[in-house]
C-alpha cells in the first residue's frame, strides 16, 4: 500500500462538530478496557488467590496484560488531547 | 422567580459554552485508532457472563446486531448515501472500501462465535495489543525488529492462553500462532484488512492443530476464563 494511501481522510469545517461524538465516546474507551482488566484480576482474586486455585491464574497474566496495553495506550491519547485543547 | 430565572439563563451559557468548547476541540486521529484497538481487548468480557440459557440468548445476538449495525453504516458510507467525514479517524485507503473497525469486528464476532476460546483468546489479543504496538515500533525501529518483537509478543499472548497444555503443543501452537499473526499484519492488503487476517489466520491454523492433537489422542487445554 502506498504511504500515502496511509494518511487519515481531513474533516471539512462543517464536520467538525461531528468529532464531539467521538469526545463523548473517549471515556467509553478509556474506561471500560480498564474496568474489563480489573474485573478480571478482582475474579481471580476471589475465586482463584481466596480458595487456593490455580486454574484462574491465566485471569490475572490477562487482567494485567489488558490494562498495561491499554493505559500504555490511553497516556498518550489523553496527552494529544490535552495539547489539542490547549492549542485553541 | 427572578433568581430562578437567572440560574436557568446561567445554566443554558454554561451548557452553550460547553459544547462550543467540545466542538472545536480536535483529535489526534492516529491515536484515537490505536485506543480503538485496544479497546477491543475488553470484548474477552464475553467469557466471563454466564453459561445460562438466556444470557446465551444475549451473547449470541447482540455481538450479531452490532456488527450488523456497522456493516449497515458503512455500506451506507461506500455508497455514498452517509458522508465520510461523519467518521472520525478513517485512512485514505478507507474512503472507497468498508473501514478497518468493520474487519475487526467481523473478525472479533466470528472468534467469539465459532472458535474455542482457547484458540478466540490469543487471536482477539494480538489484533488488539500486537498490531498498534507494531505500529508505533515502526516509528522507532527498523522493520526487522518490529517483526520479532512482534513475534514475541504474539507468542507470549499464545503461551498465557495455552500454558495448560501439554508443553510440546503450548510451543508449536505459540510459534504457529505467533508466524501467522505477524505474517498477516506485514501482508497489506487493499481489499481485506490485516485487522482481520491477523486474528482469523492464526486462528484457523490453530484449529487444524487442535483437530489434529485431538485426532493423536492430546486434550486441548482448559479455557482460562470461567465463566460466572
Amino acid at each position: 500500500m502506498k504511504n500515502k494511501e496511509m494518511y487519515y481522510l481531513k474533516l471539512k469545517r462543517s464536520d467538525k462538530s461531528t468529532v464531539r461524538t467521538e469526545i463523548l465516546f473517549a471515556p467509553l474507551l478509556i474506561i471500560f478496557p480498564i474496568f474489563v482488566g480489573i474485573l478480571f484480576i478482582y475474579d481471580w482474586f476471589y475465586r482463584g488467590f481466596l480458595t487456593c486455585s490455580p486454574a484462574f491464574d491465566g485471569e490475572l497474566i490477562l487482567g494485567i496484560v489488558i490494562l498495561v496495553a491499554n493505559i500504555l495506550f490511553d497516556i498518550p491519547f489523553i496527552e494529544s488531547l490535552s495539547r489539542n485543547i490547549k492549542g485553541k | 422567580m427572578l433568581r430562578t430565572n437567572v440560574n436557568r439563563g446561567k445554566r443554558v451559557n454554561q451548557i452553550d459554552s460547553s459544547k462550543k468548547k467540545v466542538n472545536h476541540v480536535e483529535f489526534d486521529a492516529h491515536w484515537y485508532r490505536r485506543i480503538f484497538h485496544t479497546f477491543g481487548a475488553s470484548f474477552l468480557v464475553y467469557y466471563l457472563l454466564p453459561d445460562l440459557e438466556r444470557i446465551n440468548f444475549f451473547k449470541f445476538w447482540i455481538p450479531i446486531l452490532l456488527v450488523s449495525f456497522a456493516l449497515f453504516l458503512e455500506c451506507s458510507r461506500v455508497k455514498g448515501k452517509i458522508d465520510s467525514g461523519h467518521f472520525f479517524g478513517l485512512r485514505m485507503y478507507e474512503k472507497k472500501r468498508f473501514g478497518s473497525y468493520l474487519y475487526f469486528g467481523v473478525g472479533v464476532l466470528i472468534l467469539l462465535l465459532f472458535f474455542p476460546q482457547q484458540i478466540a483468546v490469543p487471536c482477539i489479543l494480538c489484533a488488539c495489543i500486537v498490531d498498534p504496538i507494531m505500529g508505533e515500533l515502526r516509528n522507532i525501529v527498523g522493520k526487522k525488529q518490529v517483526y520479532i518483537i512482534g513475534f514475541l509478543i504474539c507468542m507470549f499472548l499464545f503461551l498465557i492462553t495455552w500454558h495448560k497444555a501439554n508443553i510440546w503443543i503450548m510451543f508449536l501452537v505459540s510459534i504457529v500462532g505467533a508466524a501467522a499473526a505477524v505474517l498477516s499484519e506485514v501482508n497489506k492488503l487493499w481489499w481485506l484488512d490485516d485487522d482481520f487476517t491477523i486474528q482469523i489466520v492464526p486462528a484457523v491454523l490453530l484449529l487444524i492443530i487442535w483437530i489434529i492433537i485431538s485426532y493423536f489422542g492430546f486434550a486441548p487445554p482448559e479455557p482460562i476464563i470461567y465463566s460466572w
